[in-house]
């Protein structure tokens, strides 16, 4: 126990650490971008958070996906582990994504949030579903019933990502999106892919952390119930 | 009398979170038998009632029902639901029954007979012995809990009393709030059901019930079942019997059921209209302090009060959670009654007249600014709208499925009717700006539609499907 506290401690401080630095960098060594290509060219620089939230609540939800899979077909406790840490981690990044999200967009975009468009859309729908499945979690009782309607609203969750790419398509082509930004299909700076990729680095870490804590709470929270059912059947003397 | 089984649990294991509440457990239920259920508080003898009646997930094992000696049917395994149960009697640990209706509704459905084909004498003689006659008008919430509990384990009873076929009865701490009189009035009336070749399983911790069983099941620590001889007590008594055989539930029978109580106390209708309305005036208000609006704004403006009305927890959840009404329907209709419930639960006919309320207060003497087609057409985007009725219905019902659905964020899941809702939207500003188009391209209102009802219906197959799949 002492160890993996230990442990998730050191990966969640290596992982702050990081993304102080790299947000740091970002506004102090990576060269501003073009002002008249951008509104607010600054603000741009929250890409350096926002892309890391989103690749990390990307892992998260495809560790809720498999975890919703595996407890569906299989009602293994092992999925139930990986359904429980993916919603968790899955609510925190996914939050982080669409708080920063309508901050970039607004300079991309001129609009905080853009219906049309697939990425953010979906994050904020499985973001939604994680929300739900964090509290659900947390105001049920713990049983198989409980844990196979969470595991099918996890499915349902992952469901709406063709259905959502679908409508944001069909929606798109009525609405063309307003584009502030001119487009360029060129490659990243080197220096800013290096930001970026130390940002991820580190939040990655945060990730490993957080979910190690999340999972050693849950597999604590599992065996004290187990022993208060225990001590309301008087099997312990 | 008959010989055989009726039902049987095969290496049955069930889990409660992880643990074990029946473990490895092999039940045969006889003709003309009485079994009792004893074990300590939690032990699993309600869970055990529910895995006879095939509504509890199984980490193992099979649940069976033989129609005769021959066939056997599979009714629930690991895998899920596969069929139907036969024709049972069942008493809930909580009743099942809605406050909203009448005994005698109540113990008609629960007999499985209509109205029409029923003999009023013999269920007013059932009622008459158990001293309901005098009440069988009334509402089940006016009755007292004594009342209620003997009108619910009549209602276990009498499909057996009228089946001329021998067939299975659960009942689930029957004799809870009975006193003496029902009481052994209960075990003489078991008693003559089992001379008859019906098989009854009780759950109780009452003695003298227990003194009646043929058999007695304790399910013991970590969920294991030890079997011993019961003392048979019990006086065969007169009671009531049937030739004809009735129909199976079906979803008729819910149908009228949920339309019965919605015209009783139509709380659905008018917690769907209320907000509706309100949203109706605030719009009216916004116009009107804002000058025109944007053709955009003003067809969801004309959509919003519609929209809202399908996103509303349908009231049959209500009466489905009230004393476990819906588990009574789900062991009898099985896997239809997800995609049935949340048909029924969706709103079907406000959206239409809604959006021609909307239409007329938002837009009013203005309608000729809009194109000649819009009040002719305008009927067809809420048409859509029921569908997205029916998958917000069926995501209710989803959340419904966890024990304490109420205190579930359930709205987070309606998130993704959005989409349909823009498409429209979309659609109706392209009807009050460019009329009806026949074309099949995507600025063609009908085909803005048909995507908003197909993405609705997608969500509404996934959450219907999944769940029993």
């Amino acid at each position: 126990m002492v160890v993996t506290k230990g442990a998730s401690l050191l990966f969640i401080i290596i992982g702050l650490v990081g993304a102080s630095i790299s947000i740091l960098l970002g506004f102090l060594w990576v060269p501003s971008l073009d002002p008249s290509t951008v509104n607010g060219p600054e603000s741009f620089r929250i890409i350096y958070w926002h892309v890391s939230f989103a690749w990390c609540s990307f892992l998260a939800f495809l560790l809720l996906f498999i975890g919703s899979i595996i407890w569906y077909l299989k009602k293994d406790e092992i999925g139930w582990r990986f359904f429980s840490v993916g919603s968790d981690m899955g609510l925190l990044f996914g939050m982080g994504v669409i708080t920063s999200g309508p901050i970039w967009g607004s300079v991309a975009w001129g609009k905080p949030w853009d219906w049309g468009d697939l990425r953010l859309n979906s994050f904020a729908l499985l973001t939604s579903v994680a929300l739900f499945l964090v509290l659900a979690r947390r105001a049920q009782q713990d049983t198989n019933q409980t844990r196979d309607t969470l595991s099918i609203v996890g499915l349902f969750g992952f469901s709406l990502v063709p259905i959502t790419a679908m409508a944001t398509t069909w929606y798109q082509k009525q609405h063309p999106p307003i584009i502030v930004v001119s487009s360029e299909e060129t490659g990243l700076p080197s220096d800013m892919l290096f930001v970026l990729i130390l940002s991820f680095i580190s939040f990655c870490f945060i990730f490993v952390g957080f979910s190690i804590i999340t999972d050693r709470i849950h597999q604590l929270e599992l065996k004290m119930e187990n022993n208060q059912k225990n001590l309301d059947e008087g099997w312990l003397n | 009398m008959q010989e055989g089984d009726l039902l049987e649990l095969k290496d049955l294991n069930v889990l409660r979170g992880s643990r074990e509440v029946l473990k490895d457990v092999n039940f045969k239920l006889n003709y003309g038998e009485i079994v009792v259920l004893v074990g300590d508080n939690g032990s699993g003898k309600s869970t055990f009632i529910e895995s006879c009646a095939g509504i509890v997930p199984f980490k193992n094992g099979e649940l069976y029902f033989y129609e005769d000696e021959d066939s056997q049917n599979v009714i629930r395994n690991h895998e899920g639901r596969k069929s139907n149960i036969p024709k049972i009697g069942i008493t809930l640990q909580k009743d099942g029954i809605c406050g909203e209706e009448t005994v005698e509704e109540r113990i008609l459905i629960a007999s499985e007979k209509s109205s029409k084909n029923y003999d009023s004498d013999k269920l007013g003689q059932i009622l008459s012995d158990w001293g309901l006659n005098h009440r069988k008008s009334d509402r089940v919430s006016l009755l007292s809990g004594g009342l209620k509990r003997r009108l619910s384990v009549i209602c276990g009873l009498a499909p057996a009393i009228l089946s001329p076929k021998p067939m299975t009865v659960l009942l689930d701490e029957p004799s809870v709030g009975l006193d003496k009189s029902a009481r052994i009035l209960f075990i003489n009336w078991i008693r003559t059901l089992a001379s008859r070749g019906h098989g009854i399983i009780i759950a109780t911790h009452n003695n003298d019930v227990i003194k009646c069983a043929d058999r007695i099941i304790k399910i013991e620590k970590k969920g294991k079942i030890k079997e011993s001889i019961g003392k048979s007590e019990g006086v065969i008594v007169e009671m009531p019997t049937c030739n004809s055989s009735s129909n199976l539930t079906s979803i008729r029978h819910l149908t009228s059921w949920a339309l019965k109580m919605e015209i009783r106390n139509p709380i659905d209708t008018v917690g769907r209209v209320t907000p509706a309305l309100v949203a109706l005036l605030l719009s009216f208000s916004i116009i009107e302090g804002n000058g025109p609006l944007s053709v955009d704004i003003l067809s969801s403006l004309i959509l919003l009060p519609a929209f809202i009305t399908c996103i509303i927890s349908p009231a049959i959840i209500n009466r489905f959670n009230e004393a476990e009404c819906g588990k009574w329907w789900h062991i009898m209709l099985g896997s239809k009654i997800r995609p049935i419930s949340s048909f029924l639960g969706a709103s079907m006919i406000l959206p239409i007249p809604l959006t021609y309320l909307s239409w007329f207060i938002l837009i009013g003497n203005k309608s000729d600014e809009y194109s000649y087609d819009t009040l002719f057409w305008l009927w067809l985007p809420p048409l859509s709208l029921i569908t997205v009725g029916m998958a917000s219905s069926a995501l209710h019902f989803l959340v419904s499925d966890l024990r304490r659905s109420n205190s579930s964020a359930g709205s987070l899941l309606l998130i993704a009717l959005i989409w349909p809702f823009l498409e429209l939207s979309d659609a109706l500003s392209i009807l009050m700006t460019s009329g009806m188009s026949y074309s099949l391209s995507i600025q063609s209102p009908i085909i803005g539609c048909i995507i908003a009802s197909v993405s609705s219906i997608l969500i509404w197959i996934v959450v219907v499907y999944l769940p029993d799949y």
